[in-house]
């Protein structure tokens, strides 16, 4: 009768095995307090998933003089780079869900917060924007640090 | 022992590797540095990863509190990360790294002592540095971090 109740016990057992193995890998992302006129949200909880944590990317060109362009140009730019590493990691611009923004000018903040819009659509990262002096290059305007967690 | 009881210790002992690495969710503070209030690392294991916006000495609607007052506005930079990490489910100690903009380097020794008064579990791993310009004028810090929740 023992021996009976405890076979009786195996899928159980079983279930209880596998479940752990499916809620480890399961990705939950929330967007805390999304300001979308500010193309940020207030913080961006994550549970799961994998970590990548990016350089930071700027708008240059193996030419270390060459004219980086405009804002818009290197906005493009530095998104692009960005696209690029994160597939290669498998992932794409909507996996990102921090960003520290550094720029030469603050000034250009309302601009990179009206094209983040057009990238990220609504699920908006956490983002910080700082002023600094200056970047790796004299032509760059900005550096764009990005953390994302991939499915 | 009877069969039920040796049926017992097998299922405990069965499933005890399984939900390890769910239940040993932990944090290692690495070489604190209790005098400066920052710990040189923060080891991590599981949880719930929270990624925060810059956060500075602003109201709801953006405008500047304590202007010119630097513990003023350190105060009232807490209570808005208390608050976002209220919303995400956790608190200000559940912080495990934070990168603090100041615009005058001059302010590092207040605002270390004001953080001995906040984390109490352990401190956070840090980086202080000074900004040209914050996004708020006339702020004298902003502040991003990342915590990680544990169920």
């Amino acid at each position: 009768m023992e021996t009976m109740k405890m076979w009786k016990l195996l899928p159980v057992v079983l279930i209880l095995t596998i479940a752990p193995v499916g809620m480890a890998q399961e990705l939950k992302k929330e967007f805390i307090d999304t300001q979308g006129q500010e193309s940020r949200s207030a913080a961006v909880k994550v549970k799961g998933g994998t970590m990548l944590f990016l350089a930071g990317h700027t708008a240059s060109q193996p030419r270390p003089d060459a004219d980086l362009g405009n804002f818009d140009a290197q906005f493009k730019a530095v998104f692009e780079k960005i696209a690029n590493t994160l597939a290669k990691a498998g992932g794409n611009l909507d996996d990102i869900v921090s960003m520290s923004v550094f720029l030469t000018d603050l000034r250009y903040t309302p601009q990179f917060q009206k094209m983040a819009k057009d990238v990220f659509k609504k699920n908006f990262p956490a983002m910080t924007f700082i002023e600094v002096s200056h970047l790796a290059r004299p032509q760059s305007i900005m550096e764009v640090q990005p953390i994302a967690v991939l499915p | 022992m009877t069969a039920a009881k040796r049926l017992a210790v097998f299922v405990v002992l069965y499933f005890a590797p399984v939900f390890q690495p769910i239940y040993a969710q932990n944090r290692e503070m690495v070489i604190p540095v209790p005098q400066s209030a920052y710990s040189q690392a923060v080891k991590v294991k599981g949880g719930t990863l929270v990624f925060l916006s810059g956060v500075g000495p602003t109201d709801e609607k953006g405008a500047l509190l304590a202007p010119g007052d630097f513990p003023g506005q350190v105060r009232a930079t807490w209570e808005n990360m208390r608050r976002i990490m209220a919303k995400a489910g956790g608190s200000l100690d559940d912080i495990v790294t934070m990168t603090v903009y100041t615009t005058e380097r001059r302010w590092g020794e207040t605002f270390t002592d004001m953080r001995k008064e906040v984390f109490k579990t352990g401190y956070p791993s840090s980086a202080f540095m000074e900004a040209r310009k914050l996004l708020t004028p006339g702020a004298l810090l902003e502040i991003q971090a990342i915590a990680v929740l544990y169920d």
